[in-house]
C-alpha cells in the first residue's frame, strides 16, 4: 500500500467492500493500491434483521456503497472506476453513471473539468445477459415484503420537509421524521413536528480530510442521492414501506448550460434521479418500497403559500445555508440575509404572508436593503445566471416579485420599487401571473396510498 | 399571649399594602418568608393589607378551564386545581380552613354548572376570580395558624369598578377600572377588624354585583388601588426582581438598579419596555401621593425602587433606556396634506377601521409616520395590506418593518440634549425611522431596525454612563448594576493593580522622578495571558504586537508560550529582534506593497493576504507557499466605527463572494490555502460573537478543502467602566468547545492584542493647573493627545485617578485636558475627582494598548518614555 501523495494525479477508483454489524455500515473505498477509506454511518437503536429481508438489505446496501463513494471520488477523478465484486447490471451502472456525471456537473463546471466520458462503471458483459434485450428483462426482479405501511420523512429544517410532514400527518399516515448528521436546527424542527425521530449518523473517512490537504479537487456533491440510499437503508432495517422526499418541481431545471452540458446544482433532488432511483428499488430491493416526493408536483410558489399556513413553525424553521449549524433564538441566528436561500425564501413567502409576519421571521426586510440588488437579481435571473443553490425558477422569483410589485404594503421598498421601474418595463406582464404557479403538474411518483395528502399542498 | 407580641396598634396607625405574585404564594417557604417580612412591617408599628396572586399556574388552569365546553372536563379541571392547594395545605400541615372549603365548593358548582345561566363572559370572569380567592383564604390560614392573626378580606366588598363609556361587555367584565381614592370609612371599618389582613389581586365588583376581573397586571393594580383607598404609608410589590433597571437586565447585564423614580418616569419605563410593573399601577397612587416600592422577595436586603412624588434635588438624568421590538412603521407622503382641512382624519380613520392602534407619530409639511405596536391583528391578518390598499388611494405608503423603538427615559428630557452628542453620533450609521420627542418632556425616542438593536443597546447605555447623561455616580438615583447583584457569582470587579499602596507607593516614586510616563506592570501581562491560555479549544494564540511592541511585553508574551502577529515589516523586525528564533509569527498587513510582502516572505512569518491583488498580480512572489487569507464575512462589530474591520464599509478582507476567483489564481500559482481568517472588530464583549465567526469560517473552509486551521482573530473586549462586566472566559471556552466540537479537523487560532496589554499599562502626568470657564472646569495635565489618542480618535473612556489624592472625596467635576493645540485634546470629560493641587500625580488607566504606539510627536512634546515593572 502507499501514500496518495496527490489525488488529482490517481489512475483508479476502487470500491472495497461494504459491511453491516451492530447498526453500523462500514463502506470502504480506495484510490490506486493506496490505504482503504473506510466510511461508516450509524443506525441508532438498530433491530435486528427479520427473516427474508436479508437479500433485500444487501441490495440497499451495496447501493449506499456505490453512491457515497461520490464523496471519494470526487477527489481525485481518475480516468478508471473498479468495483471488487464485479460489473453491474446495466440498470445499476445507468443509474451510478448518470449519478456521477449530473451530480458532479457543478463540481466539474468549478473545476474546469469536463466529466464526460470518462465516468464509466463496470458493467456486465453482453455475454452474461439475457437473450432477449429490451424491456427491462435483464433486471432482477425483487419480491415484495410486506413492509409495514409507514413513511420515512427527512427533515431539512428548511420549509419544504415541514410541509411534506404536515401533509402526511393531515391523512394520518404514520412516519417518522428522519436525518443525517448533526444539526441543533433539524433537531429542533424534528421535535417540533411531533412526530417519532430517527437521526442517523455518516462519519466520513478521515482519510479524506488527509486527501484534501494534499491537494484533493473539491466542490459540491449529489449529497441527497448520498441520504436516499442510507434512507433506503435504514426503511428495510426498521421496516418503513415509503420514503417521502420533499424536492419540488423546480428542482429538475438546470442552473445553467456550459459546454454543452446542463449544469443542475440539485440534480440529485430532480425527478430523473427520483425515477431512476425509485425503478431501481422496485427491481433490485423490495417492490413494495417506494420512494418519491411528496412535493414534486409543485411550484417553490405552491409550497411556500401552503407554509405561510403553518405558523408554529416560523420561529423554527431556516432554509439559510449559511447559519445551518449554529442555532438561536434570534432571527439573525437563523438566517444570514445576504445568501441565495434566504433571498429566495423571503420572496417567495411574501406574497402568502402579512407583510409584518413574514419580517418578523427574517428579523429584517430584506427587500428594502439596497445591498442586496445583485442577490435578487441572480434569483430574477436579471444580469446574471441562477445561483448555485437550491432556489426556485427565474420565472417563479419574476411572478413573486411582480405580484409584490403591484401591493401598496411593498412597493415602495428600495428593490420593489426598483423592480418596477428598471426591470418591469423589460419583461411581459402576460408571463409574470402568480397563479399558474399555483397549479400542480400530473408529474409525479408518489404511491397509491399517500396520494391523498397531495390535497393539503394544493 | 405571646409575650414578644408588639403592643396593640393605636386606631390611626399607618398602612402598608404588601403585594405578593403566584411564585411568592406556590410553596411553603415562600410562605414562611411572606410571614417573616409582614411580622416586620408589623413590628414597624403599621396596619398590613396582603395583597396576593393566584397560586402560579392556577389562573391559566381556570382560563383551560372556562375553554373547556365538556362538563366531565371541567370537573376534572376543577378537581385538580383544589388539589394544587390541598397539596400545599399537606405541606403547611393544616386542616383545610373552612373560607378555603367554601370557595373549593363554589368552584366545583360553577364548573358543573357551566356558562349558561349567568353568560359566558360572567360566568368566566367569576370562575378566574377563585385564584385569588382560593390563595388569599388559604395564606389567611397560614399567617394566623403562625402566630400572626391575619383578617381574611373580600377585595369585591372594598374594590367598585366603574363604568366607562368606551367599554363593551368584554372589558367591563375582564379589564375593569376602579375610581380609588382614600376612604376613611373603610381605614376605621378595618382598623377595627384586626391588625393584619390578606385580599385578592386581580378582582372588583362591578355595580350589578357581578365580580369583574382588573386584567393584565391586575394585582399590582389592586395593591395600588388599596394603597390609595386606605392612603398607606406605603405600597411594596413584592417580586422576584430588586426593582426596576437603567435597561433590561437581559439585553445589558451592566444596567444599574434605579432607586428612586417619580410617578411619570417610572411609568414611563414601565410602559417602553420594563416589565416589573405593570404601567397603570401607578396612576392611583399619584394623587394621594403615596410611595410605592418594589422588592425582591428573595434578596429582601436590597434596596429595590422607591418611585414616589417628583424628587427635585438631583441632577437631571437620563434614567432608563429602553427598546420595543416588532414595531410597523406606517410613513405617508402626499402632498395633498399640505394645508388641507381633514386629511389627517381621514388617514386615521382607516387605523381605525382595520383595528390598528397608532403609537407614535412624526409628522412634517408632506408626510406622516406613524407606528404601530405589535399585535395578533397586525401579524397574522391582512389588516395591514387592506390598510396601504386603502392609503394608496390618498397618498404614497410604505411599510417599514420590522423596527424598535429605542427610548430614552428621563424628566426634563430637553434641557440634556447637549449631553447626548456621542449618544447621538452613534445613530450616524443607523436607518432613523422616526424620532419622537414627547410633549411630558420624559423621553426621546428614536424608531431603528430592529436587527441592529441587540448589539445597540448595550453600546448605547455604556455611551450615556460615558457621556455623564445617565449619572450613575449619583449613588442617590442609581444603585449597583445587574450583573453585581444577580451576575454568574465571580466578583465581578477585581481590583486594578494600581490601586494596590504599594504599587501605588512605586508609580509616585516613579513620577516624581519625571512625567509623563507609560509604566507597564508585567505580572499583569501574563495573569492576562494564563486566562487565554485557558481556553482549551484554541490551538495557538498569537500576540498582535500592533497593540504595544516594547520588547519586555514581547519577550514575556515569548515566555508563555505566545506566537506574534505582525501587520508590517517594522513589526516583524522587532519581533524578531525581542522572541527567540523558533517562535511563530503570522503576518497579517492590509494594503500592504509588493515589497512589503517580499519583506515578509524572506522571514518564517505564515503570510495572510486580504484581498485578490496580490495574488492576481503578484502571484508568483508567492508560488509553492501555504498562506492564510483574511475574508470579510460582511458585517462588522466594535464600540467604534473606526474599529470595526467587518462589512462593505471597511478596507479589510476578501468579500465572500470573490472567494471561488481568489482560489482559481492561488492554485493557478500553486499557492496553497492553508487558513482562513476573519476579524471582525475590536471591543468586543459578548463571547457568542466568535462562535459566529468561527462556524462561519469552518462552513467556508468545508467549501475550500485545503484549509487546516481557522483564525478567529481578536477583539477581545476590556470594560473600562466601573462595574461593566468582563468578557467572560469561561463562557467563550464554551462557545469555542460547542464549534470545535462539530469541526474538529481545523486547528483554532486567536491573536488577541490589547486584551493582553492594556489593563497592564498606565500613563502618568502631572497636574499643571485648572480653569474656570462657565459653569465648566478644565483640569490641565502635562500630556495630552500626543501621547494617548485613543479618546480623541475613538471616544475612549479611561479612567483617570489624581494617584496624588486617590482617598479623599471625588467631588469636583473637571474637563481633563492635555497641553496640546487641539480642542479634541481632552482626556476624559466630566470627570469627579478630588480637588487637585499642581504637581498632583494623575493616572490615566488601561493605557498598555495602543498607547504608546499611537502616540506621536505633535507640538514637539517630546518622547513619552516607557517604565518596566517586572514583579
Amino acid at each position: 500500500m502507499t501514500t496518495i501523495n496527490n489525488p488529482r494525479l490517481t489512475q483508479v477508483f476502487r470500491f472495497l467492500h461494504a459491511s453491516y454489524a451492530d447498526g453500523v455500515a462500514e463502506l470502504a473505498y480506495a484510490f490506486d493500491d493506496g490505504e482503504p477509506m473506510v466510511e461508516r454511518i450509524r443506525f441508532p437503536h438498530a433491530p435486528a434483521l427479520p427473516d427474508g429481508h436479508k437479500a433485500a438489505f444487501d441490495a440497499a446496501l451495496k447501493l449506499l456503497h456505490l453512491i457515497a463513494g461520490v464523496s471519494y471520488y470526487k477527489a481525485g477523478v481518475p480516468p478508471k472506476i473498479e468495483v471488487a465484486d464485479g460489473p453491474l447490471d446495466d440498470a445499476t451502472a445507468d443509474l451510478l453513471d448518470a449519478l456521477y456525471l449530473h451530480g458532479l456537473a457543478e463540481f466539474a463546471y468549478r473545476n474546469g473539468l469536463d466529466l464526460r466520458g470518462r465516468i464509466a462503471f463496470p458493467r456486465l458483459g453482453a455475454e452474461t445477459k439475457s437473450a432477449s434485450p429490451g424491456n427491462g428483462a435483464d433486471r432482477p426482479t425483487a419480491k415484495a415484503l410486506g413492509l409495514p405501511h409507514r413513511t420515512l420523512v427527512p427533515i431539512g429544517g428548511g420549509k419544504d420537509s415541514l410541509v411534506a410532514v404536515e401533509a402526511i400527518k393531515s391523512i394520518g399516515g404514520e412516519a417518522t421524521a428522519v436525518w443525517v448528521g448533526n444539526s441543533a436546527l433539524i433537531a429542533a424542527c424534528a421535535e417540533r413536528t411531533g412526530l417519532p425521530t430517527l437521526n442517523i449518523q455518516r462519519e466520513l473517512a478521515p482519510a479524506l480530510f488527509e486527501l484534501n490537504q494534499r491537494g484533493a479537487w473539491n466542490g459540491h456533491i449529489p449529497v441527497t442521492a448520498v441520504n436516499s440510499a442510507i434512507l433506503a437503508v435504514a426503511a428495510i432495517l426498521y421496516g418503513f414501506d415509503s420514503i417521502a422526499f420533499a424536492n419540488e418541481r423546480s428542482a429538475s431545471a438546470a442552473t445553467l448550460e456550459y459546454e454543452g452540458q446542463q449544469v443542475n446544482h440539485q440534480w440529485s433532488k430532480g425527478y430523473a434521479f427520483e425515477q431512476l432511483l425509485s425503478d431501481w428499488l422496485h427491481t433490485h430491493v423490495a417492490a413494495d418500497l417506494d420512494y418519491c416526493s411528496l412535493l414534486r408536483p409543485y411550484s417553490e410558489l405552491a409550497i411556500t403559500r401552503a407554509f405561510a399556513k403553518l405558523t408554529p413553525y416560523f420561529d423554527a424553521f431556516s432554509s439559510c445555508n449559511r447559519n445551518f449549524k449554529i442555532l438561536g433564538p434570534k432571527p439573525a441566528d437563523r438566517w444570514c440575509g445576504q445568501c441565495p436561500k434566504c433571498h429566495f425564501v423571503f420572496l417567495a413567502l411574501a406574497p402568502f404572508l402579512p407583510k409584518p409576519r413574514l419580517l418578523a421571521i427574517f428579523g429584517r426586510n430584506l427587500l428594502d436593503d439596497e445591498a442586496q440588488a445583485a442577490g435578487f437579481d441572480a434569483l430574477l435571473e436579471y444580469q446574471d445566471h441562477k445561483p448555485f443553490e437550491c432556489v426556485g425558477e427565474g420565472a417563479e422569483a419574476r411572478a413573486a416579485m411582480y405580484a409584490l410589485s403591484q401591493r401598496p404594503e411593498w412597493q415602495e421598498d428600495a428593490l420593489v420599487a426598483r423592480f418596477r421601474s428598471e426591470i418591469l418595463p423589460q419583461l411581459d406582464v402576460a408571463q409574470l401571473a402568480l397563479e399558474p404557479w399555483l397549479e400542480p403538474s400530473a408529474e409525479h411518483r408518489v404511491p397509491a396510498r399517500l396520494r391523498a395528502a397531495l390535497q393539503a399542498i394544493a | 399571649m405571646n409575650p414578644n407580641a408588639p403592643a396593640p396598634l393605636p386606631a390611626d396607625a399607618p398602612w402598608i399594602v404588601m403585594k405578593f405574585g403566584g411564585t411568592s404564594v406556590a410553596t411553603l417557604p415562600r410562605w414562611q418568608n411572606i410571614h417573616e417580612l409582614v411580622a416586620s412591617r408589623r413590628a414597624e408599628g403599621a396596619r398590613v393589607l396582603v395583597v396576593v396572586s393566584a397560586l402560579t399556574g392556577i389562573t391559566d388552569a381556570l382560563k383551560q378551564l372556562c375553554s373547556e365546553g365538556d362538563q366531565g372536563k371541567r370537573k376534572a379541571a376543577a378537581s385538580a386545581i383544589a388539589q394544587r392547594h390541598y397539596d400545599l395545605l399537606g405541606h403547611m400541615q393544616l386542616q383545610l380552613p373552612a373560607t378555603l372549603g367554601e370557595r373549593l365548593d363554589e368552584l366545583a358548582a360553577l364548573a358543573v354548572e357551566g356558562p349558561s345561566r349567568q353568560g359566558e363572559l360572567a360566568w368566566a370572569a367569576l370562575v378566574q376570580a377563585h385564584g385569588e380567592l382560593m390563595s388569599s383564604a388559604l395564606g389567611a390560614a397560614f399567617l394566623s395558624h403562625s402566630g400572626l392573626p391575619t383578617q381574611w378580606v373580600d377585595a369585591r366588598d372594598c374594590l367598585a369598578a366603574v363604568a366607562l363609556p368606551n367599554q363593551n361587555e368584554r372589558t367591563k367584565l375582564l379589564s375593569a377600572m376602579v375610581e380609588a381614592r382614600p376612604d376613611p370609612a373603610l381605614n376605621v371599618r378595618l382598623a377595627a377588624q384586626g391588625e393584619v389582613f390578606i385580599t385578592q389581586g386581580f378582582i372588583a365588583r362591578e355595580s350589578e354585583g357581578r365580580t369583574v376581573l382588573l386584567g393584565r397586571g391586575g394585582s399590582d393594580t389592586s395593591a395600588s388601588y388599596f394603597g390609595a383607598l386606605l392612603k398607606a404609608a406605603r405600597v411594596e410589590i413584592w417580586t422576584d426582581v430588586a426593582g426596576m433597571f437603567t435597561a433590561n437586565p437581559r439585553q445589558v447585564p451592566g444596567a444599574r438598579l434605579l432607586q428612586k423614580l417619580d410617578y411619570e418616569e417610572a411609568q414611563e419605563i414601565a410602559s417602553t419596555g420594563a416589565k416589573v410593573l405593570h404601567p397603570r399601577c401607578l396612576s392611583p397612587l399619584r394623587e394621594p401621593r403615596v410611595p410605592l416600592l418594589v422588592k425582591d422577595t428573595n434578596r429582601p436586603e436590597l434596596e429595590g425602587t422607591v418611585i414616589g412624588p417628583q424628587v427635585r434635588e438631583h441632577a437631571p438624568s437620563v434614567k432608563a433606556i429602553s427598546a420595543r421590538k416588532g414595531i410597523t412603521l406606517v410613513s405617508m407622503e402626499s402632498v395633498g396634506m399640505w394645508q388641507q382641512v381633514g386629511f389627517l382624519a381621514d388617514v386615521f380613520a382607516h387605523f381605525k377601521q382595520h383595528g390598528l392602534s397608532v403609537d407614535l407619530i412624526g409628522s412634517a409639511e408632506t408626510n406622516v409616520t406613524v407606528s404601530l405596536d405589535p399585535t395578533e391583528n397586525l401579524l397574522d391578518s391582512d389588516a395591514i395590506a387592506a390598510l396601504a390598499a386603502d392609503l394608496a388611494k390618498v397618498c404614497r405608503v410604505k411599510v417599514i418593518a420590522p423596527c424598535a423603538a429605542i427610548t430614552l427615559v428621563g424628566r426634563g428630557m430637553r434641557s440634556m440634549l447637549h449631553t447626548l452628542s456621542s449618544v447621538l453620533a452613534e445613530f450616524d450609521q443607523l436607518r432613523v425611522h422616526l424620532i419622537s420627542q414627547s410633549s411630558n418632556n420624559l423621553n426621546l425616542t428614536f424608531v431603528v431596525d430592529e436587527d441592529v438593536v441587540d448589539t445597540l443597546l448595550p453600546h448605547l447605555h455604556e455611551l450615556l454612563i460615558a457621556a455623564g447623561a445617565l449619572r450613575t455616580d449619583d449613588s442617590v438615583l442609581f444603585g449597583s448594576s445587574w450583573q453585581q447583584l444577580y451576575g454568574s457569582g465571580e466578583a465581578a470587579v477585581s481590583q486594578a493593580w494600581w490601586r494596590e499602596p504599594a504599587e501605588r507607593g512605586r508609580l509616585l516614586d516613579i513620577a516624581a522622578e519625571a512625567t509623563p510616563r507609560y509604566v507597564y506592570h508585567l505580572p499583569t501581562v501574563r495573569q492576562q495571558a494564563r486566562e487565554l491560555k485557558s481556553l482549551a479549544a484554541v490551538d495557538r494564540l498569537h500576540y498582535a504586537v500592533k497593540a504595544n511592541t516594547h520588547p519586555a511585553i514581547l519577550r514575556a508574551l515569548a515566555a508563555e508560550g505566545f506566537a506574534f502577529e505582525c501587520v508590517s515589516p517594522g513589526e516583524l523586525e522587532s519581533v524578531s529582534a525581542a522572541v527567540p528564533a523558533d517562535v511563530p509569527l503570522l503576518f497579517t498587513p492590509n494594503f500592504a506593497s509588493r515589497s512589503d510582502f517580499e519583506r515578509g516572505l524572506a522571514t518564517r512569518a505564515t503570510i495572510t493576504l486580504d484581498a485578490l491583488h496580490p495574488v492576481e498580480h503578484w502571484g508568483e512572489l508567492f508560488r509553492g507557499r501555504e498562506i492564510v487569507l483574511r475574508v470579510d464575512l460582511g458585517r462588522g462589530l466594535g464600540h467604534h466605527e473606526k474599529v470595526r474591520t467587518g462589512g462593505s464599509g471597511s478596507k479589510f478582507g476578501l468579500p465572500v463572494e470573490q472567494l471561488d476567483t481568489f482560489l482559481r489564481h492561488a492554485d493557478a500559482h500553486g499557492v496553497v490555502v492553508r487558513g482562513l481568517h476573519a476579524h471582525l472588530g475590536s471591543g468586543v464583549l459578548d463571547a457568542k460573537h466568535w462562535g459566529e465567526v468561527y462556524s462561519q469560517l469552518a462552513s467556508l473552509a468545508e467549501r475550500i478543502g485545503s484549509i487546516a486551521f481557522l483564525n478567529i482573530g481578536g477583539g477581545l473586549g476590556v470594560p473600562s467602566h466601573p462595574g461593566e462586566a468582563k468578557l467572560d472566559i469561561a463562557a467563550l471556552d464554551k462557545v469555542l468547545r460547542e464549534v470545535k466540537a462539530a469541526y474538529p479537523h481545523y486547528q483554532l487560532w486567536m491573536e488577541p492584542g490589547r486584551y493582553l496589554v492594556a489593563d497592564a499599562g498606565v500613563l502618568l502626568a502631572r497636574v499643571t493647573q485648572t480653569k474656570g470657564k462657565g459653569s465648566w472646569r478644565y483640569l490641565g495635565v502635562d500630556t495630552g493627545m500626543n501621547s494617548l489618542i485613543r479618546p480623541a480618535l475613538y471616544d475612549a473612556w479611561h479612567e483617570i485617578a489624581n494617584l496624588s489624592r486617590l482617598d479623599e472625596p471625588a467631588d469636583a467635576l473637571f474637563q481633563v485636558v492635555g497641553p496640546i493645540c487641539e480642542s479634541g485634546d481632552v482626556l476624559g470629560s466630566d470627570r469627579r475627582l478630588p480637588e487637585p493641587q499642581e504637581g498632583d500625580v494623575v493616572l490615566i488607566a488601561q493605557t498598555g494598548a495602543y498607547g504608546k504606539v499611537m502616540s506621536s510627536p505633535y507640538n514637539l512634546r517630546g518622547e513619552t518614555e516607557e517604565v518596566v515593572l517586572d514583579s
